[in-house]
């Protein structure tokens, strides 16, 4: 993968020589295999390969960026000259500093696995098989509706004229199951199992299992009285909640825009004191685990909340610049191809101490509460404010210390920024959910309607 | 091009696909971000790729290209045909699709004013004219961050029952997001701008017009109160209907989601609706966000009824659920792009009109909420709905009262459908994105209406 490091030394130099005075080149190649399930069967198998290269071009702290996903030498002294001509079109940036230096990178541990290189279409169409078979035979009411097996593996380099040089490599596995149950004409809301991993070790048999125990346990729905309860959220809830309030609210283009809570608030008690979260770049196994972020800084771990305690924001190069102080590796490259993105401020691996509790004991100690698997519409909550207001779905209504009912319609209302100081009690079943790592959280006092 | 491609298809079906497509694409990308009048990037790509399906022993094999000679192609279709045998190993009922009449088009798109041909110190000088706009409004705006995007080039579709499609892409989407702060109170707001015609959409949807709607929207909510929790009447408007149709409705009548068991399934032919309410999925709308001659099956865009006078009469259906339902493709197969399989996605879905003023909608409320303009909605297959409410108003006695913030809605898609009492005369048709999976840019609208009852959330 030498190559891609050439590639990148070729577009940084090609710019720099049309008269670019800093540059940078982001290149990722990547093969993915996976295997669907549709309505009950496995219907499907793709594979798609990917490649391309990002370039960032700067002239008088104006910012230029082209990308091309064709690898020969003409398209990238293209895309070269297309960024420094961007460049040269935009507007300075007063606050543009420089891009980074070299650092030095560790290695990180479990991101990626021979054995996920090697896997075949084959084997992983036995995997979706044995997944569908567990889900099917756990009870003749429930649907496989959607679900699937997938394997890839990538390479990311990042090369820049202040010195930066990285290469990294990785692999991903996971499978996932959604379902339905039906029951004359009582039908569940659609209820979803993932599990994802860098290395080969998922379940597939469990989730096939968990997927359906899920919608099963969804028949019978009734409606509950408005009220405020007790809320424990399990992970897809809370990551949902999460990502549009409190992962923004620690980012530091939001608090440099003022559009965090959190401005000015370093050293002050944000969250319950049981509450530590920290974003770690390099954890082991993480699903947002490399050596180096988006633009060649080196991934780390850092502390946002210590014991309720607000710490630390995130930064990427450009904001750690306007703020004089280190980056903390936080620059990623989204969307469909990494390459055809600048960076982007993001968490990584955003992670929750997890608690003592197992999630049966988060349970037996409520009285009367709501159990909450999953919710929808989070992406309409103020991401300034942190309010609220979405559908609880798949939900239980607990009573006397134990799951009672799957519930209907419920919604769950409130400010994202006071569930994090009504946290009352953590799991000790911490699992990786996207960019979440988390155990269930017990909330009090939310507002059901 | 279609040379080589007629020949991979035709490679395809001798080493035993059933039915194979090979679909290129060659685009050109602008983009544009802006923070509090900064440029943080101005930004050009170029994509070219393939996207080659094939259907072989009842199962489909998908296989995503980023180089298109003639040897990469050829091992591609070999690649798929063998993941479909591999899929097939397991198929208990076999895909079949719908006959379609095979076409060959050249579709070119005729803006007034290619992108392209914009340089882009002119898009920059446009979208910082926005942001200009909105501080300029209020004081208390605190941060603004718009989006540009263009997207032009060309789609090359060939398949093994002799269609071959060569369609021009267009596409021009902005959007603005703006903050507000005042003491501890925190407000924001956002719109969107997109079409299929030509950078001349900036000439109607101006900087200027654009940017005082979104600052008005955010400053409107710091004075705004929070709203009671619970049941109420409420007056929607062309921007909630919209998003209402699209998420509530829409999604369950994708076909591939109403025979995975969504809340339609079983309901073809039956009255699911107040028998004011008609409701269609249009890809002919002339310039709209969701518009397109052709789907990515090659089938012709059709203006489908889904509801008319309250009867579920529709699905959006691509070859493989038409088969299954013995229907008939409507042309809503669409892929985000080559690196992407067609799937059934909306196009421009709306609200037919009716013929009640909107003092007509209003008066009769005592005590209720007027829901004007959304942010973000979404439902479960099984018709449980939310849409965030980023702009709405009390109604107080038969007349728009005061401003309230962070509300949503929420509601079961049938039970709310049979509520609407009234529709509007007025229509506006919304830009907007639609993800599932992938990404597709759509519209959604309709006119304002009257409904007897929906769940109110929010105000915590």
């Amino acid at each position: 993968m030498q190559e891609l490091i050439d590639y990148g030394k070729k577009a940084v130099n090609v710019a720099l020589r049309r008269g670019a005075e800093e540059a940078e080149a982001y290149l990722s190649m990547s093969t993915g295999t996976s295997i669907e399930i549709e309505r009950g069967q496995i219907v499907r198998s793709t594979k798609s390969m990917d490649q391309g290269l990002g370039v960032r071009a700067v002239y008088g702290k104006a910012v230029g960026f082209a990308y091309t996903n064709t690898l020969t030498d003409k398209s990238i002294e293209e895309a070269a000259g297309r960024a420094f001509k961007a460049a040269r079109a935009s507007k300075p940036d007063k606050n543009w500093h420089k891009l980074p230096n070299q650092g030095s990178y560790y290695e990180t541990t479990g991101t990626y696995d021979k054995k996920v290189v090697a896997l075949s279409s084959d084997e992983l169409v036995e995997t979706a098989a044995a997944m569908l078979e567990t889900t099917t035979a756990y009870d003749k009411r429930v649907l496989a509706v959607g679900g699937g097996v997938g394997a890839s593996v990538f390479h990311t380099a990042v090369v820049n004229s202040g010195g930066v040089e990285g290469i990294d490599r990785g692999t991903a596995v996971g499978c996932s199951m959604e379902t339905i149950a039906r029951n004359g004409a009582d039908v569940t809301p659609a209820c979803f199992e993932v599990d994802a991993k860098r290395v080969y070790d998922i379940d597939a048999e469990a989730v096939g299992v968990e997927a359906a125990k899920q919608a099963v346990s969804s028949l019978g729905a009734k409606k509950v009285e408005s009220g405020v309860f007790p809320v424990i959220f399990a992970q897809p809830a809370f990551r949902s909640l999460l990502y549009y309030t409190l992962i923004n609210a620690v980012k530091a283009d939001y608090v440099q825009r003022e559009r965090s809570a959190f401005k000015d608030k370093i050293g002050e008690k944000v969250a319950s004191e049981i509450v530590t979260v920290w974003d770690d770049g390099l954890l082991d196994g993480g699903l947002s685990t490399s050596k180096f972020d988006g633009e060649g800084v080196p991934c780390q771990k850092t502390v946002v909340i210590e014991k309720g305690v607000l710490k630390n924001f995130l930064y990427d190069n450009y904001t750690a610049n306007k703020a004089k102080v280190a980056s903390t590796g936080n620059a990623s490259r989204s969307g469909l191809a990494s390459y055809a993105s600048t960076p982007v401020l993001e968490a990584s691996n955003f992670t929750f101490k997890g608690g003592d509790r197992t999630a049966e004991e988060l349970v037996a100690e409520v009285d009367e509460g709501l159990l909450v698997y999953g919710v929808q519409g989070a992406h309409s909550s103020n991401p300034e404010s942190g309010d609220f207001s979405v559908v609880a779905t798949p939900v239980w209504k607990i009573e006397g210390g134990e799951v009672a009912y799957a519930v209907r319609g419920a919604m769950v209302t409130g400010v994202a920024f006071d569930v994090l100081q009504n946290i009352s009690a953590l799991g000790s079943n911490v699992k990786k959910l996207g960019q979440l790592v988390a155990p269930w959280i017990r909330v009090e006092d939310v507002k059901a309607v | 091009m279609k040379d080589i491609l007629t020949k991979a298809v035709d490679y395809g079906r001798s080493i035993g696909a059933e039915y194979i497509e090979v679909r290129t694409q060659k685009l050109f990308k602008t983009l544009l971000t802006t923070k509090d009048g900064t440029v943080e990037g101005a930004k050009e790509g170029t994509e070219i790729g393939g996207g080659i399906r094939a259907l072989a022993d009842g199962a489909w094999g998908f296989v995503s290209i980023g180089k298109l000679e003639p040897k990469q192609l050829t091992e591609a279709v070999t690649e798929a045909v063998r993941l479909a045998k591999a899929a097939g190993l397991r198929v208990k009922k076999p895909v079949k699709l719908a006959n379609v009449k095979a076409v060959e088009d050249r579709v070119v798109a005729a803006p007034r004013k290619n992108p392209q041909n914009v340089s882009m110190e002119e898009k920059i000088k446009s979208t910082l004219t926005m942001d200009k706009t909105v501080f300029g409004y209020d004081k208390r705006i605190r941060s603004c961050t718009i989006n540009y995007l263009d997207v032009t080039g060309t789609n090359i579709f060939v398949n093994s029952d002799g269609t071959c499609i060569e369609q021009d892409k267009l596409y021009l989407w902005s959007r603005i997001l703006a903050s507000a702060r005042q003491n501890s109170i925190y407000a924001s707001a956002r719109e969107e701008v997109g079409s299929t015609s030509g950078y001349e959409v900036f000439d109607t949807e101006t900087p200027e017009k654009i940017g005082t709607m979104v600052a008005k929207r955010v400053v409107e909510q710091l004075k705004a109160k929070t709203p009671k929790g619970g049941s109420f009447p409420a007056v929607i408007g062309p921007n909630v209907v919209g998003v209402f149709i699209h998420e509530a409705l829409g999604h369950l009548a994708e076909a591939d989601l109403t025979l995975s068991g969504s809340a339609l399934f079983d309901k073809l032919g039956k009255q699911i609706a107040s028998d004011l309410v008609t409701v269609y999925d249009d890809g002919t709308v002339d310039g709209a966000f969701g518009s397109f001659k052709y789907d990515d099956e090659g089938v012709r865009t059709h203006k489908t009824p889904l509801i008319e006078r309250g009867t579920l009469t529709g699905l959006m259906n691509d070859r493989e659920t038409a088969h299954k339902l013995n229907m008939t493709p409507t042309g809503n197969a669409r892929a985000e792009d080559f690196r992407s399989e067609p799937i059934i996605r909306m196009r421009n879905t709306y609200l037919a009109t009716g013929d009640s003023s909107f003092e007509e909608l209003i008066e009769g409320i005592d005590f209720g909420y007027y829901l004007k303009s959304f942010r973000g909605g979404q439902a479960n297959l099984d018709g449980t709905f939310q849409v965030g409410i980023q702009e709405a108003y009390e109604i107080v006695k038969g007349r728009v009262g005061e401003p309230v913030r962070s509300a949503s809605i929420s509601g079961n898609t049938l039970e709310t459908l049979h509520m609407v009492e009234a529709v509007g005369r007025d229509f506006e048709l919304w830009p907007g994105r639609c993800g599932k999976g992938q990404t597709a840019f759509i519209c959604d609208g309709g006119p304002h209406i009257r409904v007897g009852e929906v769940t109110i959330g929010g105000g915590a």
